[in-house]
């Protein structure tokens, strides 16, 4: 069978303090590729100022109506996973919170300690509650490979020179008009 | 998460499901949904996938050839978008379970289809122009609405493919324009170009409403928000008016502006073709299967190189 | 600056803007044959770049001969070409492209750190703002140097043997034309002969970390940049065939 190789999520932040949010996937052998690949991918027009990428099957998901399917209380599957003596690690938590349209998925909203996924997803839920949150992800910090601060300009700044990629850089729309007035529009 | 017909909460679960999406929400990785839609969805997005990296051929054979160095750019920079495209969408369809590796397969066998215009050869550079009007503009159309459509991953790639392609279509009609006002050998080049490209891009948007199949479940599931025709025929009242102006004819000797409803109509399609080609006997259609099968055969090594390194022990 | 040291100082930019275009000719042949979608992208890009320094190259060029980018690129005949024949060699496998852009890229990146400090402020500055894109570049194909070369046998093998190609060719990036003697006694630009030992320690200590033999052929086919292989004549016939076929035409 061919290999197409493992997908990683690719988040992307587009000025400096703003959210990292997810993009979607690229298929890579290991992070540092995964990170080169979704630089080509997502950051081939401005604006873009760090990528994280994660491992796909690094991260948890439940979507709103997932959640609603199991009364958080009184699941025992969703409490036996959680050994309170277990040690903790740093998560990543991210919610999509919002139906408009758009070309993001999940946004960054913080971090949570847990010792598992599902202890991880608790955490979030109780820290990080908003109006509605319609998908919920989380992913073990130590799964986030992260652009560096002196990968921004090598990375994303030359971006913002190929100007062929704008659809404002052609004007089709004047030209027709002029042309539609009866001028030549070769002068 | 994936509903079956036989489970008897199926009636119960497909009448939530319809109303979420009556109601406008997206439904994403993870949620309900029924088979069936996953797999008419699985079918699209693939296709769809397939299109944008077979579609990479008929214009990548004239980067090497584009008549300027800002052509040539814009047309690298454009094909190179494809593949993008291309991977958007196998992603969109590889969080429903489909894999690339799968996907891949079924177009390399012949199973998936992908976009019958792409079985057009390319024989002038004008044809870059007629592409990205016609043809990118033609998706442009059928995108716009499947950006408003319910799976919420199909939905998000649509409208970053919908950002990108609005250069794709304005860099070819900006040569077209150019070309339509150049020296005669170009305003003939463009015109050739157009009478080539037109019925095939009119056959895009498949087949009349009374022959699709597919459409009525996919309108109920809010993939679809607008029909074959009625997207043929926004497209045809956009481009006629702009050719016109430009001196340009549109290759239908039966194409007329209708007052009533200010619509322009066309003659019948040559549905006979559009089969053929759908059929795999189109002009290119061996041509690209081999072309893509060639560079999956040649690239066989290399994923395998990668694969290993990434398996060894350090 | 003379007339002398300006018409050197025109023959160097040729030749810094036809090893870019020539080689992202070759390069942008595999757009949409990539071994992945990944790549069809990444290589594109790389591509795409270098075709932009091209144009940059050009562009300085042209306020010294007043001769028009397109003109220079699309009008010239072979035998006016000034490109290493290290670029215009044919693709064979993606070994040999990969590799070939890693030892290019190096070159660059040393050579443009070098440029960037050149008298001729239109010079330094370029050198400078394509250096960045340069440092991404080498980045993307030394990976993939690393992982073909230590991948499978097959990977290993097809590396060593566009190693073993590209060796001597790319040894001519580095030999002293009479134009650069003239600009390095100016503080133009370095002489590409002092450049060699850094290259050499570099792609030595990296392709050696891949598992990969250095070759012990350091003698470039020639050591004139008129001299082309017969690889250039079919390259240019394709890419200015249009432009040729309607000379009037603007396009």
């Amino acid at each position: 069978m061919d290999t197409q190789w493992p997908r990683y999520e690719v988040f992307k932040q587009d000025r400096p303090g703003e959210p990292h949010e997810s993009i979607g996937t690229v298929h890579a052998v290991d992070a540092e590729m995964a990170l080169q690949n979704g630089r080509d991918l997502f950051a081939r027009r401005p604006k873009c100022h760090s990528l994280w990428v994660a491992r796909a099957d690094a991260i948890t998901s439940k979507t709103a109506e997932q959640l609603a399917a199991k009364e958080l209380a009184t699941d025992n599957s969703w409490q036996a996973d959680i050994d309170p003596q277990a040690p903790t690690e740093t998560y990543l938590v991210f919610q999509k919170q919002t139906e408009r349209r758009g070309m993001t998925f999940t946004t960054h909203v913080g971090e949570v300690e847990a010792s598992s996924p599902v202890h991880a997803l608790q955490q979030a839920i109780a820290i990080f509650p908003a109006e509605q949150v319609f998908v919920w992800w989380v992913c073990p910090a130590s799964a986030v490979t992260r652009s560096e601060e002196a990968d921004t300009l090598p990375m994303f700044a030359p971006a913002q020179d190929k100007l062929y990629r704008l659809p404002n850089q052609y004007r089709t729309v004047f030209t027709m008009q002029k042309i539609k007035r009866g001028k030549d529009v070769i002068e | 998460m994936y509903g079956q017909e036989t489970d008897p909460d199926y009636p119960t679960k497909l009448a939530e499901f319809e109303a979420r999406i009556a109601r406008g929400e997206k439904i994403e990785p993870g949620d309900w949904m029924p088979e069936r839609y996953r797999k008419q969805l699985v079918r699209m997005i693939s296709q769809h996938a397939h299109s944008e990296v077979v579609g990479m051929l008929p214009e990548g054979a004239w980067i090497t050839r584009a008549p300027n160095l800002r052509r040539k750019q814009v047309l690298l920079a454009k094909v190179q978008d494809e593949a993008g495209h291309g991977q958007y969408l196998y992603h969109a369809a590889e969080t429903l379970g489909a894999t690339r590796e799968e996907m891949l397969q079924a177009l390399l066998t012949g199973q998936a289809k992908y976009s019958s215009i792409f079985n057009y050869p390319t024989v002038t550079w004008s044809d870059m122009g007629a592409i990205g009007w016609l043809v990118d503009g033609a998706a442009i159309m059928n995108q716009t609405m499947l950006a408003q459509c319910s799976y919420g991953p199909y939905s998000r790639a649509m409208v970053r493919i919908c950002a990108e392609e609005g250069f794709h279509k304005k860099q070819g009609q900006e040569m077209i324009i150019q070309y339509a006002q150049g020296t005669p050998e170009q305003k003939a080049m463009a015109q050739d170009s157009i009478n080539r490209f037109w019925w095939p891009t009119l056959m895009m948007f498949g087949p009349h409403d009374s022959a699709s199949t597919n459409s009525d479940e996919l309108t109920r599931w809010g993939i679809k928000t607008k029909s074959n025709d009625q997207l043929r025929q926004e497209f045809v009242n956009e481009l006629v008016p702009l050719l016109h102006a430009l001196g340009l004819e549109v290759p239908d000797p039966d194409l007329r502006y209708d007052e009533e409803s200010g619509n322009w109509i066309s003659g019948e399609i040559n549905w006979n073709e559009f089969w053929q080609v759908v059929k795999g006997n189109g002009p290119m259609n061996a041509a690209r299967l081999q072309a893509r099968q060639e560079a999956h055969d040649n690239g066989r090594w290399v994923r395998e190189a990668l694969a290993a390194y990434a398996e060894r022990d350090v | 600056m003379n007339a002398h040291h300006q018409s050197a100082l025109a023959q160097k930019l040729l030749f810094l803007a036809d090893d870019e275009l020539i080689l992202a000719h070759r390069n942008s042949e595999w757009t949409g044959h990539g071994p992945i979608l990944e790549e069809d992208i990444a290589f594109t890009n790389i591509a795409l770049d270098e075709m932009g320094h091209a144009a940059t190259w050009h562009r300085l060029r042209q306020e010294l001969t007043g001769e028009e980018v397109d003109t220079a690129v699309f009008f010239r005949d072979p035998a006016a070409y000034r490109n290493v024949q290290l670029v215009e060699l044919p693709n064979s496998d993606w070994a040999f492209s990969m590799l070939r852009q890693y030892l290019f890229d190096v070159y660059e990146l040393v050579h443009l750190a070098q440029l960037a400090a050149s008298s001729y402020r239109p010079l330094a500055e370029a050198a400078a703002k394509i250096r960045i894109e340069e440092i991404y570049h080498l980045r993307h194909t030394a990976a993939w140097v690393t992982r073909l070369g230590l991948g499978t046998a097959e990977s290993n093998q097809r590396m060593q043997a566009a190693l073993d190609t590209h060796w001597p060719y790319a040894h001519q990036l580095f030999v002293e034309m009479p134009e650069d003697a003239v600009l390095a006694e100016m503080g133009t630009a370095v002489s590409p002969t002092s450049l060699l030992d850094e290259w050499q320690q570099i792609t030595t200590a990296h392709l050696t970390q891949a598992n990969l033999i250095i070759p012990t052929n350091h003698t470039p086919p020639t050591t004139d940049r008129a001299d082309h292989t017969d690889h250039l004549t079919s390259l240019l016939a394709e890419m200015q065939s249009v432009a040729r076929q309607y000379p009037t035409a603007v396009w």
